[in-house]
C-alpha cells in the first residue's frame, strides 16, 4: 500500500479544526491514491504534500473555534491580573521589582556583549585584514608558565617588505598608537595621543574622512591627520587644513595638516587623536635596516580571494629570508631547544584581535568577561523567577475561591493554565517597562565598572526592545508555569465548602534554598574581593606614597628633561611646603624597562630605574646596607643600588664589595654596587619583587622624564598650584600635567576594582531579591500555622516564644545554605580573581563568619514582619473559622 | 436570499452540489467539474468554499458511513438546503431574463 507522506498533513492537522479534519485527510488520501495510478508514486506524492499545503489558509484556519474563544476571555483576565495586583500591592512591588531589576541587568549584560562583539566592525574591508603577530621562544626566563611569548610589535622594515614582496598583500601599514606628546598651536599647548603609521592605513581601514584627500595622506613626513575633536579644540569653526601644528617628538617640529577624520569610535581598537607618519619615529632609518628590533604594530590586507593560510606560507619565506642570522645567533645565544618553535610569524584577522587577551594590545578583552556577566545575568533571573513562584505560592490562598468558582462555571483546568501563565507575562512586560528605565538610570554607572562607552542610539532601541521582550516573556513563562500548575489543580468541591487553609509550600522551599546558596556564594566572593582589594591599597609598599605629586617633565629620553629636573628642584628647595624633588626614569605605573644580561654564562634579567639622588629620600626608600647616590663623587655616575633580590638572586655574602657587570664590559668589572635598597613594590602586587637595580648613568640606564615632589601635609592645592606656577616659569611651552603617586599606584589595580563593583552590584541585586523570596516564604509559612499560633496564644505562650518557633526554621535553612555555598563561593573566587595576585590575602575565618552574619542579619529582618504579625494576631480571630 | 451574492466559483460548486446530489463531497466535486467542463480546481478551494455556502445556510453538510478506502476516513456530504435550490432557480431566471433583453444576436458569415 502506498503512503502519503506525513510532515505537511501532519502540520495541517494541527492547525485544522478537529471537525473539519477527517474528510478533509480522507479527500486528499483519494486523490492521491488517484494520482498514484494515474502518476505513479513521486508524482503523487509531491502533489499530496502540495495540496495539503495550499488547505493551510485562513478559510481553513479561522475555523477553529477555540482561539476565538480565548480571545474574549483574555479581557476577563487582564481585568482579574490587574484586580489582583492592586489588591496586593506589596507583592505586586516585590514582584515587579524582582522581576525589573533582572531584566535590567540582562538588558545591561545584552550591551556588553553586543559592545564586545562589536569592535572593528566598522571596517568594510574587515574580513581581509590581518594583524601579523609574533609568536616566540622567551629568552628572558620570567614566571610566565609558557615558554612561548605573543607579540603583536614586530620589525619596523616588515610592513613595506610585506607590501613590496608578496604578490597576495594588497596594503599594508604599521600602526603605533598611544603616544602622549605635547602639541603645540599659538598659545594652545595640550598633550594629545599621536599615532605614527602609513599612508595604506586610510585604504586599509573605513574610518570616515572628513577633509583632505585620503589617496595623498601621510605621503610627506612632515604631515599630520587630526580627528575631528582635535580640530575643533585648535583651531574652533575654522578650517584646520594647511594649518600647522608643533608637535615635540625628540624637539618641537611643525607638522602641516592634511586631512580631517571622525574620531574613532568606543568600539575601536585603535585610537589616535593625531595621525602622522611613521618616519618620524625614533631611530626610523636605524630600525629599518634591524631585524631583531622588535617595535611595530603591522597589518595587511590581502586581495580578495588571497587566504591567510598563503599569507602565512610567504610568511615562513619571509622569515627564512631576513632573520636567519639572527635567529642562528640566538639559538646558541639563548640555548633554546632543538624541538622548540624558536620564532614564527602568525596572524590574526582583524575582526578578532579584541578578544584575543593572548597577544596584548589596547582596549584587549577577554572573551571570559562577557561569559562571567551572562552568568551573573541567569543567576539574576533564576533568583527573580525563584521569587515569583515562592509569592505566586504565598498568595495562592485568596486565588483558590477564583478557581474553584472558575471551574464549577466550566472552566477547563487548561484555560486556567493559560490564565495564570497569561498573569505572569502580563506582569513580566509589566516589570519589562521599569527594567528598562533601571537600565537607561544605571547605564552611565554601569559603563563606568566595566569601562565600556555604551551608548543608547536611535538604532539599538528596535533591537533592544525586541530583545527585552524576549526575556520578559522566557522569564513570564518560566516563573508563571508551577504557579500556574499549581493553582488550576484545585479542586472545587474541596476548595468551595471552605475549611483549613494550608498552602503546601511545595517547590518553594527548595527554590528559597537555592536563592539563599546563590547569595552566599556571592556575597563570599564579594567580601574576598572588598579584603584583597584593601589588602593590596593598605599594603606597606617599602615605600611612600602619600603627598607625593607626579610631574612628567614633557621633555620625553632628552638631556634636556635631566635639567629640568634640576632647575625644579633648585626652585621648589625655597618652598617651605616641598620637602625633596626626586627624578625618574619612569614613575610607578608609567612602565618599566628589563635588562637581559649574561653573568658567568647564566641568563640574568632585572629591572632597571635611572634616578638621581633625591629620588630615594623622596619616596622614603630605606637603604639596608651602603649608601644613596652622590652626585660630587664622580665615580658614582658608574655605581648601582640594587635591592635585596638581586643580592639573594646572585648569592652575594656582602654585596658592597661587588660589582655588577649588566652592560658585559668585556674590559672593565663593570658597575659598582655601593648600597641595598630594602625591597620594594616597584610593579604591581600581581608580581614577586624580582631583581632590580637603580643608577645614576644616564647613557645606560636612560634620563630622568619625571619628577616625584613630596609635599608637606597641608593645603595641597595651594602647594600644587604654587608648584604650576614655578613649572610655568621655568619650562615654558610645556604643558603641566600632575597625578598622586598614590593614585597611579592604586590603579594598577583598577580592572580588578572593576570587578569588584560588578560583584557587589550582583550580590546587591542577589541579596535584595533573595531576600524578597525569603518573605514570601515567610509569609506561607506563617498563614499555614495561623491556627497553631492562636492554641499556643490561647494557653499562654509569650510573644517572644512565637516568634522564634516561626524564625527557627529559616535560621536553620540559612545556615545549611550557608554551610553548602560558601566554600564554593571562595573556591571559585580564589581560582579566578585572587590568583592573578602574588601577594594575597589568606581566606581566614573572618570572611566566612561575615558571610554567616550577613544572611543572617537578612534573614531575620525579612521573616520578622510575618513573625510579629502572626504573633500579634488576635487568637479569637484566627480560631472562629473552625 | 435575495441578499446573498455568489461569486462565480461558489455558483458553479453550489450547482455541482446540486448536480450530484447523494454523491457531493470535497473529491467528487472536484472530479465532477474536470469532467464536464474540463476546469482544474484545487481540493482546497472547493472545501473552503463549501464551508463558505454552508455558513450562507445554502448547503448543509452530514457525515457519511465509514469506509474502506481513503484510511477508514469518513466523507463529509453536502446537499442542498431549499434555500439553496432557490438561489440556484434565481439565478437561473435572472440570467434567462436578462438574455432575452438582448437584442437578437446574429451571426455574420
Amino acid at each position: 500500500m502506498p503512503q502519503p507522506p506525513k510532515t505537511v498533513s501532519n502540520l495541517l492537522s494541527r492547525l485544522c479544526p478537529n471537525y473539519l479534519w477527517e474528510s478533509i485527510a480522507g479527500d486528499l488520501e483519494e486523490q492521491f491514491m488517484a494520482d498514484n495510478q494515474e502518476l505513479g508514486l513521486g508524482a503523487a506524492r509531491r502533489r499530496y504534500a502540495w495540496n495539503a499545503l495550499l488547505f493551510i489558509r485562513p478559510g481553513i484556519l479561522l475555523r477553529n473555534k477555540l482561539k476565538i474563544n480565548n480571545t474574549i476571555m483574555i479581557t476577563n483576565y487582564l481585568k482579574t491580573a490587574g484586580r489582583n495586583m492592586a489588591k496586593r500591592k506589596l507583592f505586586t512591588f516585590i514582584n515587579a521589582f524582582g522581576l525589573s531589576v533582572a531584566i535590567a541587568f540582562c538588558i545591561l549584560i545584552y550591551l556588553f556583549v553586543k559592545d564586545e562583539q562589536s569592535f572593528d566592525k566598522l571596517h568594510s574591508n574587515a574580513k581581509d585584514i590581518y594583524r601579523v603577530e609574533e609568536y616566540a621562544w622567551r629568552t628572558f626566563q620570567t614566571e610566565s608558565k609558557d615558554p612561548y611569548m605573543q607579540s603583536a610589535y614586530l620589525q619596523l622594515a616588515l610592513a613595506p617588505t610585506l607590501k613590496e614582496e608578496l604578490s597576495e598583500v594588497k596594503f599594508a601599514t604599521r600602526f603605533n598608537g598611544g603616544w602622549s606628546q605635547v602639541v603645540k598651536y599659538q598659545n594652545k599647548i595640550f598633550i594629545e595621543d599621536i599615532a605614527f603609521t602609513d599612508n595604506d592605513f586610510f585604504k586599509m581601514f573605513s574610518f570616515p574622512v572628513l577633509e583632505g584627500n585620503s589617496e595623498l595622506f601621510l605621503l610627506e613626513p612632515k604631515q599630520a591627520v587630526v580627528t575631528k575633536s582635535i580640530a575643533k579644540k585648535y583651531f574652533g569653526d575654522e578650517s584646520p587644513l594647511n594649518k600647522i601644528l608643533a608637535v615635540d617628538i625628540r624637539g618641537e617640529q611643525d607638522y602641516e595638516i592634511v586631512g580631517v577624520m571622525d574620531d574613532p569610535p568606543t568600539n575601536s581598537s585603535f585610537n589616535f587623536d593625531i595621525l602622522i607618519p611613521q618616519e618620524n619615529r625614533l631611530y626610523y632609518e636605524r630600525n629599518m635596516v634591524n631585524w631583531s628590533s622588535f617595535n611595530s604594530p603591522t597589518f595587511v590586507q590581502l586581495h580578495e580571494g588571497s587566504s591567510e593560510q598563503q599569507l602565512l606560507t610567504s610568511l615562513i619565506d619571509v622569515r627564512d629570508r631576513y632573520m636567519k642570522e639572527n635567529m642562528e645567533r640566538d639559538k646558541e645565544e639563548y640555548d633554546i631547544p632543538e624541538d622548540a618553535i624558536q620564532f614564527e610569524y602568525r596572524t590574526s584577522n582583524l575582526l578578532d584581535i579584541h578578544l584575543n587577551p593572548d597577544v596584548n594590545w589596547h582596549k584587549v578583552s577577554d572573551p571570559q568577561y562577557s561569559l562571567i556577566l551572562g552568568g551573573l545575568a541567569i543567576l539574576i533571573i533564576v533568583i527573580a523567577s525563584i521569587n515569583y513562584i515562592s509569592l505566586a505560592l504565598t498568595t495562592s490562598a485568596s486565588r483558590r475561591l477564583e478557581v474553584g468558582v472558575r471551574k464549577s462555571i466550566g472552566a477547563t483546568q487548561k484555560q486556567l493554565i493559560y490564565q495564570f501563565s497569561f498573569e505572569s507575562v502580563a506582569l513580566a512586560i509589566l516589570s519589562m517597562a521599569f527594567g528598562v528605565i533601571i537600565m537607561i538610570l544605571f547605564l552611565p554607572t554601569f559603563n563606568d565598572f566595566t569601562g565600556k562607552g555604551i551608548r543608547l542610539d536611535s538604532g539599538v532601541w528596535l533591537e533592544l526592545l525586541g530583545f527585552s521582550l524576549a526575556i520578559s516573556l522566557l522569564v513570564g513563562h518560566l516563573a508563571g508555569c508551577y504557579p500556574a500548575f499549581y493553582l488550576s489543580a484545585f479542586k472545587p468541591s474541596t476548595v468551595l465548602k471552605g475549611g483549613a487553609r494550608k498552602v503546601k509550600p511545595g517547590l518553594a522551599k527548595p527554590l528559597v534554598f537555592v536563592q539563599f546558596m546563590f547569595s552566599s556564594a556571592l556575597i563570599v566572593s564579594a567580601l574576598v574581593m572588598y579584603e584583597q582589594m584593601n589588602y593590596v591599597t593598605t599594603k606597606d609598599l617599602g615605600f611612600d606614597k602619600e603627598q607625593i605629586l607626579v610631574v612628567p617633565t614633557q621633555y620625553g629620553w632628552t638631556d634636556e628633561s635631566n635639567a629640568a629636573v634640576a632647575q625644579m628642584r633648585n626652585a621648589l628647595q625655597s618652598n617651605p611646603d616641598i620637602i625633596d624633588v626626586g627624578g625618574v626614569s619612569s614613575s610607578f605605573n608609567r612602565g618599566w624597562s628589563r635588562y637581559g644580561y649574561t653573568i658567568n654564562e647564566e641568563n640574568k634579567a632585572a629591572y632597571v630605574w635611572a634616578v638621581d639622588p633625591n629620588y630615594i629620600p623622596a619616596i622614603g626608600i630605606e637603604i639596608v646596607e651602603g649608601r644613596n647616590f652622590d652626585l660630587t663623587n664622580a665615580s658614582d655616575s658608574a655605581a648601582l643600588i640594587v635591592n635585596e633580590a638581586l643580592v639573594a638572586d646572585m648569592g652575594w655574602e656582602d654585596p658592597l664589595q661587588e660589582h655588577l657587570n649588566w652592560r658585559e664590559d668585556s674590559i672593565g668589572p663593570g658597575y659598582k654596587v655601593i648600597g641595598v635598597a630594602k625591597d620594594y613594590h616597584f610593579v604591581s602586587l600581581h608580581r614577586n619583587i624580582e631583581p632590580m637595580f637603580l643608577s645614576m648613568n644616564k647613557n645606560d640606564a636612560g634620563h630622568l622624564t619625571t619628577m616625584l615632589i613630596k609635599m608637606r601635609p597641608g593645603d595641597i592645592s595651594q602647594t600644587i598650584s604654587e608648584i604650576e606656577a614655578t613649572y610655568k616659569e621655568l619650562l615654558q611651552d610645556k604643558p603641566f600635567e600632575y597625578t598622586f603617586l598614590d593614585e597611579d599606584v592604586d590603579s594598577q589595580y583598577a580592572s580588578f576594582e572593576q570587578w569588584m563593583k560588578i560583584m557587589s552590584l550582583s550580590t546587591l541585586f542577589a541579596i535584595l531579591i533573595s531576600g524578597l523570596g525569603l518573605f514570601g516564604l515567610a509569609g506561607i509559612n506563617a498563614v499555614n500555622r495561623t491556627k497553631e499560633i492562636g492554641i499556643r496564644k490561647v494557653f499562654g505562650a509569650p510573644l517572644l516564644n512565637i516568634f522564634v518557633m516561626l524564625n527557627k526554621q529559616f535560621i536553620w535553612m540559612a545556615a545549611i545554605a550557608f554551610v553548602i555555598a560558601a566554600p564554593l563561593g571562595a573556591y571559585l573566587i580564589n581560582e579566578w580573581w585572587l590568583s592573578d595576585f602574588e601577594f594575597k590575602i589568606e581566606l581566614g575565618w573572618k570572611v566566612f563568619a561575615l558571610t554567616f552574619i550577613a544572611g543572617l542579619l537578612v534573614t531575620i529582618i525579612t521573616v520578622t514582619y510575618h513573625g510579629f504579625r502572626a504573633a500579634q494576631l488576635n487568637p479569637a480571630e484566627t480560631l472562629k473559622y473552625e | 436570499m435575495r441578499n446573498t451574492y455568489l461569486g462565480e466559483f461558489e455558483e458553479l460548486v453550489l450547482t455541482m452540489v446540486g448536480i450530484l446530489k447523494d454523491e457531493a463531497y470535497g473529491n467528487s466535486i472536484v472530479i465532477e467539474i474536470k469532467t464536464q467542463l474540463d476546469r482544474k480546481v484545487n481540493l482546497s478551494g472547493v472545501h473552503v468554499t463549501l464551508y463558505r455556502l454552508e455558513d450562507k445556510g445554502l448547503v448543509k453538510s452530514y457525515m457519511g458511513g465509514a469506509t474502506n478506502e481513503r484510511g477508514g476516513r469518513r466523507k463529509r456530504y453536502f446537499e442542498l438546503t431549499s434555500a439553496g435550490i432557490k438561489a440556484l432557480q434565481s439565478i437561473q431566471e435572472q440570467r434567462l431574463k436578462l438574455w432575452k433583453l438582448v437584442p437578437q444576436l446574429k451571426f455574420t458569415r
